[in-house]
């Protein structure tokens, strides 16, 4: 079956050739009343229109020649921004990321607007990259010069999500809100902090390089200060696939994420991933749009490295080494259940059986995996505070994220992770141009 | 080739003569180059200067005779001091003096970059060589309606100086008004009365928070006024001040134990009363201090570091929206027609104050900054945070810089 494939064996590995011409752009008509004081600022109408990815003429910094350059020191080349759905959903994650919920602290739906149009500015240049405008006399620097005076792309992306919690009566948006969006549910086995989870909003950055991903959020958050708060953040990174040419690995071993539905297939992901238009009670604004499920999962890595690999392996249902399933002899081949009915080889609770039972019945229910490692320290005991970022897009979360989730109730695994925080979000569809912005038709 | 190439701009080339030309066939505009001491023809100033784009040459004897432009827009000057010392070299609007950009420090022998939209306009450098006389370079009028950085007319230490004057003389009344309210603070400790030395000792202490003393203004002093217990540890006598004596006014120490450490506040807020006297305020501090006073209101204020058991760092943030508001008030006159968002700056502080004022109690009392609901607190933190924002470009605009005409 089309799952079985690779997981975007053909996807968005390769970026997007660069376009040769250089990125000069006119300035935005007008500021946004939201960033007043930047506005005012006389540095301040030259930074919305660093959106645009402004060039010193004579001193030839257009992104594409600095992508060029930048590519041969190691950094990513851009991920084109504007599409129908955001860039940031479908490729396979790489790098490092930085997920940042937010609280709105805008005082009215215009504000809000101001909001949403100024963090599509900032991820639009960011990701576009161009050199920052000088602010002369006028003001402290625009940027914040990490990635030095010109910014560079780095492949970086920026996802957008809406929470439930923004459609309360604040904003007058509770007859618009996504269908299927909820506060996230507790699961049995869950241990949430209230204080990582949920939030108004959610961004997520993701790039080559940690510095790229810094200066992103610096950016965005100077610039959005009096409409929106972090409530909680975490960093993670992709592993590289070892041994290559495999799948990555999280921080117990096993591969993570083979059997994603390929994103190539435009039919799965019609099916899986984007909220279609039409769809029954979701409002119009929503389509393209894709739920996003966040879940942060403590790995208990040192009690995990004292249990034998064998009973490792039973509990995943794949060989630790090579990510085979148990029952085949290549890391994408299906795992045959059918053939197995009592779980002699791949054990009837085991993770990658309960998780994807392979079914007609079942299939409806799969999603887009998108899993990041994370590591912060210690915890009371001197434990390694590490695990997982499980991040997961779906066009139905019950349909989908929570069948799964409830089929893997009391799964073995259970003993050695912990979801401790996360949320449930609508990532918006996507900025479709240079006078779109993030969520534009939920205002329209 | 794609064909939707050609709605796209121009591409940039390095040679400015084939450039130009390009501009003006398609665009109209018009950039005139200045040769020598004269706005000169394009012609002319391109086969006579012969040299790299974008390069400006200054000296002690010349400053900027040579630079031609491929067109409007963001640039970046490279100026070369070929000057026998160091120079700061702006790049004004020979009108008014208004500066579109500068260079603070350029060193003999080196090449800086200054950057900058080019508009419309005139422009001509300004090049401030050590033991120099001013000089003005050759002014260059770039055509058409073409909007570029706006100048800001230079704040001249002329123009600081009655302000720090000024400043000085209402710091010395506010300690004036602060001196009784420590003595009155000392003398409830002395009598025992918890009530009163608690009462008198917010009175006095939200006073000397509205003097806006960030980054060393009363010099050693504010250590032993104001510090914190930091590095030193609650339990060090070396910690003194109107902390010290929180700590164990809501700590449940004796009042006969905290007798000298109210005394030796008292004393020390005297002696800085007759210091203060003696000082002048730095020209640069003032604006710098808009935005410090309430950096440092963010960095322990509103993070509840420097509650030492009151809970009042919302009352102390208020206070220094006091402070900041004074230093605002002296400059009003100067940012009014140079800061565009002084406007937002006003209402943010009132947005900011009225958000804390919520929190003060019908009884007097203040919330502690940990017991905010959520919703508050950020509400709170991102009105500062934007507050901020707006307040720092005013230490740039305000910095006093020396000029042709007004120093």
């Amino acid at each position: 079956m089309a799952s079985d494939q690779p997981d975007g064996a053909a996807e968005n590995d390769q970026p997007p050739a660069l376009t040769p011409e250089p990125n000069v752009r006119s300035e935005p008509a007008g500021r946004r009343s939201f960033l007043r004081g930047l506005a005012g600022g006389v540095a301040g109408g030259v930074l919305a229109g660093g959106a645009g990815g402004y060039l010193y003429h004579g001193n030839p910094a257009d992104p594409a020649a600095a992508a060029n350059k930048a590519a041969v020191l190691g950094r990513l080349p851009a991920v084109p921004f504007h599409g129908k759905n955001q860039a940031g959903i479908l490729p396979k994650p790489k790098g490092v990321t930085a997920v940042v919920s937010f609280d709105v602290t805008a005082g009215d739906r215009a504000s809000l607007i101001d909001l949403f149009q100024t963090v599509t500015d900032r991820a639009r240049f960011l990701t576009e990259g161009g050199t920052p405008p000088p602010s002369g006399i006028g003001g402290p620097p625009a940027d914040s010069g990490i990635l030095g005076p010109t910014v560079v792309p780095d492949g970086l992306t920026v996802t957008f999500g809406v929470g439930a919690t923004l459609f309360d009566d604040r904003f007058g948006l509770a007859a618009l809100r996504p269908a299927h969006l909820a506060t996230m549910t507790s699961f049995p086995d869950d241990d949430l902090d209230p204080a990582q989870c949920g939030g108004d909003l959610v961004v997520q950055m993701s790039a080559g390089n940690t510095d790229t991903v810094l200066h992103a959020m610096r950016d965005i958050a100077k610039h959005t200060r009096g409409g929106m708060q972090a409530n909680w953040r975490i960093d993670g990174f992709a592993s590289p696939a070892r041994p290559a040419g495999t799948v990555p690995r999280n921080l117990l071993g096993f591969m993570d994420g083979v059997a994603n539905p390929p994103v190539t297939s435009a039919t799965e992901m019609k099916e899986l991933v984007w909220v279609q238009r039409g769809a029954p009670g979701e409002p119009a604004w929503t389509a393209g749009g894709s739920y996003l499920v966040i879940r942060l999962i403590r790995m208990l890595v040192e009690f995990w490295d004292r249990v034998d690999v064998g009973e490792q392996e039973a509990m995943f249902g794949r060989r630790k080494d090579t990510g085979f399933p148990l029952d085949a002899n290549s890391l994408y081949a299906a795992p045959n259940y059918t053939l197995d009915p009592t779980g002699d080889i791949i054990q009837l609770n085991a993770h990658i059986r309960l998780a994807n039972p392979r079914t007609k019945q079942t299939a409806s229910s799969r999603i887009l995996r998108r899993g990041w490692n994370y590591d912060r320290g210690i915890d009371q005991v001197g434990d390694l505070d590490m695990g997982l970022i499980f991040t997961c897009y779906q066009q139905d979360i019950k349909r989908q994220f929570e069948t799964v989730q409830t089929r893997l109730i009391g799964e073995p695994l259970v003993d050695y992770i912990s979801p401790f925080g996360g949320g449930y979000f609508l990532a918006v569809p996507g900025v479709t141009g240079p006078s779109d912005f993030y969520g534009r038709a939920l205002f329209a | 080739m794609n064909i939707g190439r050609s709605a796209l701009p121009p591409p940039i080339s390095r040679e400015p003569v084939l450039m130009l030309t390009t501009v003006m066939r398609t665009t109209g505009l018009l950039a005139i180059a200045a040769c020598a001491a004269s706005v000169a023809t394009l012609a002319a100033c391109s086969s006579g200067s012969g040299q790299q784009a974008g390069v400006v040459t200054v000296s002690n004897n010349q400053c900027g005779s040579s630079w031609q432009l491929p067109r409007p827009g963001w640039h970046t000057f490279k100026v070369n001091n070929q000057g026998t010392n160091g120079a700061e070299i702006d790049l004004l609007d020979p009108a008014n003096g208004a500066v579109y950009a500068e260079i603070e420090s350029s060193g003999p022998g080196t090449t800086t970059p200054m950057s900058l939209k080019v508009g419309s306009g005139k422009y001509a450098f300004l090049c401030l060589f050590a033991d120099s006389d001013p000089d003005q370079g050759p002014t260059v009028t770039v055509a058409g309606h073409v909007a570029g950085t706006r100048p800001i007319l230079p704040v001249t230490y002329n123009d600081l100086y009655p302000l720090s004057k000024q400043y000085q003389a209402e710091t010395e009344a506010g300690l004036k008004v602060l001196a009784p309210e420590t003595a009155a603070l000392a003398a409830a400790v002395r009598d025992g009365n918890l009530a009163a030395a608690r009462r008198d000792w917010l009175t006095a202490h939200l006073q000397y928070e509205t003097l806006g003393d960030a980054y060393g203004a009363f010099g050693t002093f504010d250590d032993e006024i104001d510090g914190r217990a930091d590095a030193l540890g609650v339990n060090n006598p070396q910690w003194t001040g109107f902390y010290r004596l929180e700590y164990g006014l809501w700590h449940d120490q004796s009042l006969q134990s905290l007798t000298p450490v109210a005394s030796t506040l008292n004393t020390d807020v005297g002696k800085l009363v007759v210091w203060w006297k003696t000082q002048q305020v730095p020209l640069t501090d003032i604006g710098r201090r808009t935005h410090e006073v309430l950096e440092n209101a963010l960095e322990f204020q509103l993070t509840g570091h420097d509650d030492y058991g009151s809970g009042t760092t919302l009352a102390t943030t208020v206070a220094n929206i006091q402070a900041t508001r004074a230093l605002l008030a002296l400059l009003d006159p100067l940012l009014t027609p140079r800061y565009p968002g002084l406007a937002a700056v006003k209402s943010g502080l009132a947005q900011l104050q009225a958000l804390l004022l919520k929190e003060r109690q019908s009884n007097g009392s203040w919330i502690p900054v940990a017991k905010l609901a959520t919703q508050t607190r950020q509400e709170i933190d991102a009105a500062c945070g934007q507050l901020l924002q707006e307040l720092a470009p005013i230490a740039s605009i305000t910095e006093p810089r020396n000029t042709a005409r007004g120093f």
